[in-house]
């Protein structure tokens, strides 16, 4: 069954149409300061917009990411009767006749009646991103999708309708003629007081103002510079190349290039369209020798969805492992672990393609530390089971990591998770110490908690559970929080070297710093307690417990608030989700601190009789 | 006496301690967001009683407005924190190599609770602006003020007497040093709105901008947000053997954008003024260059950096270097960072960080670092002889 998941997330996709969509899919393009491939931007561009990486039209087709950039770019016509802005609640947008009953999805021609009372309704709300409410934040949202929807349709044309992308190249061609002298010697002539062709003046003006406008407008920067290209090159819009040729400059052949793409593609004729695909693609090899590779591999990892994959896989783990503990335990047993090292090897594969697509150690922002924490706290699952071999390790392990992904997963929403770092983070040498040591506490911290919860459920449930498996699962979290405890503290301590480096000084007391702060200090309590003989078994599962809040609350706790700005975060999504975690953790340590009479297990009958 | 060097040695007391410790930095965290991070590590880590009040923005305010949570502060647990530690080496703890990691482990954390100790008591931090060609030998506090009177009659120096903020309580008198003169404050805000007023009023100054441009003050609340700046308003009247010179409005606003304000005495005569504290070096640092430069087809900043010249009065000390991000000068026991810029990229501002004790938080991570490794390791192979 573990085959079948793997093959079928990994297979990449076969598009059933002789249009050559996977070159124009690995076309470049300079976002965020590095070179992605088209793909890339479709993507991240769906996910603002929709939340998910693909659209179901209105008549059930569901289309990958980049046929409906294509549509979006080269047939907008056809892109605006997509569904697929995301309106969770459309009726709280007080827009009369949008909201359609079980409908989350709308298209732009759905939005175009209620375009004015949209706007009207953004000059409303608050400025302050941080103390916006439910409503005011979805205002928000909509208006910033409609621009980008409007902006990236824009990226590889002028603005207009069929008439004027139909014939693309032969605007282009007028254009430059007018633009290399003949324009400005209409407009000399016009401010001499000459006599002069007013048709070609007006042509030449109505050009400079609209590509004026398109630069302003287009979103993406598809056009490099002409070579040999410096690497840290800005490159341009459409736009704007189109206006640089009035200061003298020759038309970048992508400009062209694009606009017979989009021709062919409105023609449906894709023997031409692959041709232009080809002569682009050469082009970029040519200018960009170095580039090709990792773009291409970009891509490649768009569509192969690892970390999707390696959830699925742990969900499959963590099945297996529950039902091996009623039945064919030596078997299933096996098999959980041989799995568990084919999604660890997959997450792993996942965390080293970000690394060589970025350039940067794996942790460089919330999204990839949520993907690490999981990779992790995994890691050290392995070596439990490899040790242990009783299903606790491997099931622990998938559950840390499929929770985590799916964090991950929800954090992707804001589009691009490989963004370039801000020059105070811009160091390879912390990001790969500091952080990673602190990502790895976390992932400790949470894999303690999970052991700490099995324990709790398996000793009020099971009744094969022993003073002997208590004793060993007693010592699994024993060791892992040593673990936490010694990679937190160091990490923390190096934030603080990184910090003096910085910014002057070693401990600001600021709240992330104080998040860590108190993970080693919870870590620190618990080891001290077991030590004093304070806590029996039951009273250092419970602290783990409290771990998980505590790393909960330094990990995405310490985000929710505005420091300074007086917002606590209530109206932050992420809010509902760590008061609900941390009330689960509540009830776990509820049920761990239940008198024993309560335990069905060997082991909390034995200490009950003890106790009597 | 046993029973008391018992309860300071006691692990017990330890966790008590650290559970504290938790709940402080809990509830200061959350402080913070009305606070600011800067006040509230006075009110809570640099204080020896912290009370938490509940927030106006919770649910239920209006039932619970009233509750209050009293916390022991850092200085009084990591006081008693530092106690139970040396107690408890001292009383129960035999060196043996077993434990070597733990005694390792504890110097380190001994080490890093005195240094942060001495860095709340020693360290100044300020900040240098800088243009590009030109060169400072000051920089200044952004929260400390000063009133100052600097007499420029020395063609090649100026002589500053300068009054710290604290000692400007209305109605006390302070003398100048060295001069004929006496201040007497007549009123002092934290904070105020200072502008022109629409309409005559009865300010207490009469002279100065207050007369001329008819400016006048009024307190507001102070500011805790973290890149606020309070506007320290004084209202002083200064005195002279022969009696009063007059009042003066000063503030750290009115700043040399406005003409200086005089006061003379005979031949003599002081420019008076309220800004913020400056602290002068014997050198200065000229700025040769600024860079800021970006992600291509961005405006996210991947790099500031400053070239700079040191020039001491003492040639044989001049320096050359490069700030950047991550990578400060250290330079006449003060460190400085590039913290911000102005001016479209031409001025660059310098965090000036004084600070003795800097090196001491790099030896304490060496030590807890080595001391949890060494005694995790032991445990680590004690765990895998058993299982073979």
């Amino acid at each position: 069954m573990a085959a079948l998941i793997i093959g079928y997330g990994l297979i990449p996709t076969k598009y059933a149409t002789e249009f050559n969509i996977q070159h124009f899919a690995e076309l470049p393009v300079q976002v965020g300061g590095r070179i992605k491939p088209l793909d890339s931007v479709a993507r991240n561009t769906l996910l603002i917009l929709s939340a998910r990486q693909k659209v179901v039209t209105r008549d059930g087709q569901t289309l990958p990411p980049i046929l409906w950039f294509m549509d979006l770019t080269m047939r907008p016509e056809l892109a605006d009767s997509y569904p697929i802005f995301k309106i969770e609640f459309p009726d709280d947008l007080g827009l009369p006749n949008l909201a359609q009953a079980g409908e989350r999805y709308y298209s732009f021609n759905d939005l175009k009646p209620h375009f004015e009372a949209l706007l009207t309704a953004r000059s409303n709300i608050n400025p302050e991103p941080r103390q916006r409410s439910a409503y005011e934040q979805q205002v928000a949202d909509l208006n910033q999708g409609l621009s980008l929807y409007h902006r990236i349709m824009h990226s590889l044309h002028p603005v207009g309708g069929s008439d004027r992308l139909d014939r693309l190249s032969d605007e282009y061609q007028s254009y430059l003629t007018l633009a290399t002298g003949k324009g400005m010697a209409e407009l000399r002539k016009q401010q001499a007081g000459q006599e002069y062709d007013s048709k070609l003046l007006d042509s030449f003006i109505f050009f400079a103002d609209d590509y004026l406008k398109l630069s302003q407008l287009a979103q993406l920067d598809v056009i490099p510079p002409p070579p040999p290209v410096a690497p840290m090159a800005d490159w341009k819009n459409v736009g704007l190349e189109l206006l640089d040729v009035m200061k003298g400059q020759a038309l970048s052949p992508y400009v062209t290039g694009y606009a017979t793409l989009t021709m062919a593609y409105r023609a449906n004729d894709a023997v031409r369209f692959n041709q232009d695909l080809a002569s682009l693609r050469q082009r970029f090899i040519a200018d960009f020798p170095n580039e090709l590779g990792r773009v291409r591999f970009e891509q490649l990892f768009n569509e192969l969805q690892v970390f999707s994959v390696s959830m699925q896989l742990y969900v499959l783990i963590f099945l297996i492992v529950c039902i091996s503990w009623l039945r064919w335990p030596q078997e299933l047993g096996k098999a959980a672990y041989w799995i568990l090292i084919a999604a660890f090897a997959l997450h792993t594969f996942g965390l080293l393609a970000r690394m060589y697509i970025q350039g940067r150690p794996p942790v460089t922002n919330l999204y990839s530390s949520a993907v690490f924490v999981g990779w992790g706290a995994v890691l050290l699952g392995v070596f439990i089971e490899k040790f242990y071999r009783n299903g606790i390790g491997a099931a622990m392990a998938a559950l840390v990591g499929f929770s985590t992904l799916i964090i991950a997963h929800h954090l992707a929403m804001s589009g691009d998770t490989l963004e370039m770092m801000r020059a105070v983070l811009d160091s390879n040498f912390w990001l790969a110490t500091h952080v990673i040591i602190i990502t790895f506490g976390y992932s400790a911290m949470f894999l303690a908690g999970a052991l700490a919860l099995i324990f709790a459920l398996m000793g009020l449930f099971k009744r094969e559970f022993d003073k002997e498996t208590a004793r060993s699962l007693s010592g699994m979290v024993y060791g892992i929080t040593c673990f936490a405890a010694l990679f937190s503290l160091v990490g923390t301590i190096l934030g603080g070297i990184w910090a003096d480096q910085s910014w002057g000084r070693f401990w600001g007391w600021d709240p992330k710093e104080n998040g860590a702060l108190m993970i080693v200090v919870m870590a620190a309590i618990f080891l001290h307690a077991r030590w004093g003989g304070i806590c029996q078994e039951r009273g250092l599962m419970a602290l783990a417990l409290c771990g998980n809040i505590v790393t909960a609350w330094s990990w995405f706790g310490t985000n929710l608030l505005g420091v300074g700005l007086h917002s606590y975060g209530f109206t932050d999504s992420g809010f509902l989700w760590m008061i609900g975690f941390a009330a689960s953790q509540l009830f776990c340590i509820g049920l761990v601190s239940l008198p024993w009479k309560f335990w069905r297990s060997s082991f909390g009958q034995a200490k009950q009789l003890k106790a009597s | 006496m046993r029973s008391i060097f018992k309860f300071f040695s006691s692990l017990k007391l330890t966790v008590c301690l650290l559970s504290f410790s938790m709940a402080l930095i809990f509830f200061g965290t959350l402080d913070q967001v009305h606070y600011g991070i800067w006040h509230t590590q006075k009110l809570y880590f640099e204080s020896f009683v912290a009370i938490w009040s509940y927030p106006q923005q919770w649910p239920a305010f209006d039932q619970l407005y009233w509750l209050r949570l009293p916390l022991p502060g850092g200085y009084l647990l990591g006081g008693l924190l530092f106690i139970n530690l040396i107690a408890a080496h001292v009383t129960r703890f035999k060196f043996s190599l077993k434990k070597s990691g733990i005694f390792l482990v504890h110097l380190g954390l001994i080490l890093l609770l005195v240094s942060e100790l001495l860095t709340d008591l020693s360290s100044k931090d300020s900040q240098m602006s800088v243009d590009e060609g030109s060169r400072s030998n000051y920089s200044q506090s952004y929260r400390s003020n000063e009133l100052v009177f600097i007499d420029r009659s020395q063609p090649d120096h100026d002589q500053v007497y300068s009054i710290p903020a604290q000692l400007l309580e209305p109605g006390k008198t302070v003398q100048l040093p060295d001069s004929p003169l006496r201040v007497r404050t007549v009123q002092y805000f934290a904070n105020a709105e200072v502008g022109r007023a629409s309409a005559p009023s009865n300010s207490p100054a009469d002279q100065g901008v207050a007369l001329k441009m008819n400016v006048i003050a009024s307190p507001i609340a102070v500011s805790y947000a973290d890149d606020a700046i309070n506007t320290a308003t004084a209202y002083v009247e200064v005195l002279s053997p022969q009696g009063s010179l007059g009042t003066w409005l000063v503030s750290n606003v009115i700043d040399d954008r406005f003409p200086p304000q005089m006061v003379r005495l005979g031949s003599q005569s002081w420019e008076i003024a309220l800004r913020f504290q400056r602290y002068y070096y014997p050198f200065e640092i000229e700025l040769i260059d600024f860079k800021h430069d970006k992600y291509p087809g961005t405006e996210i900043p991947f790099n500031y950096s400053s070239q700079v010249m040191a020039h001491h009065q003492d040639r044989t000390k001049n320096q050359a270097a490069l700030i950047y991000m991550n990578h400060p000068l250290r330079y006449q026991g003060l460190t400085f960072y590039q913290a911000s810029f102005a001016n479209k990229d031409t001025t660059s501002i310098f965090q000036v960080v004084r600070n003795p004790g800097w090196l001491l938080p790099y030896i304490s991570v060496l030590l807890m670092g080595l001391g949890m490794s060494v005694q995790f390791a032991m445990h680590f192979f004690k765990f895998l002889r058993k299982r073979t």
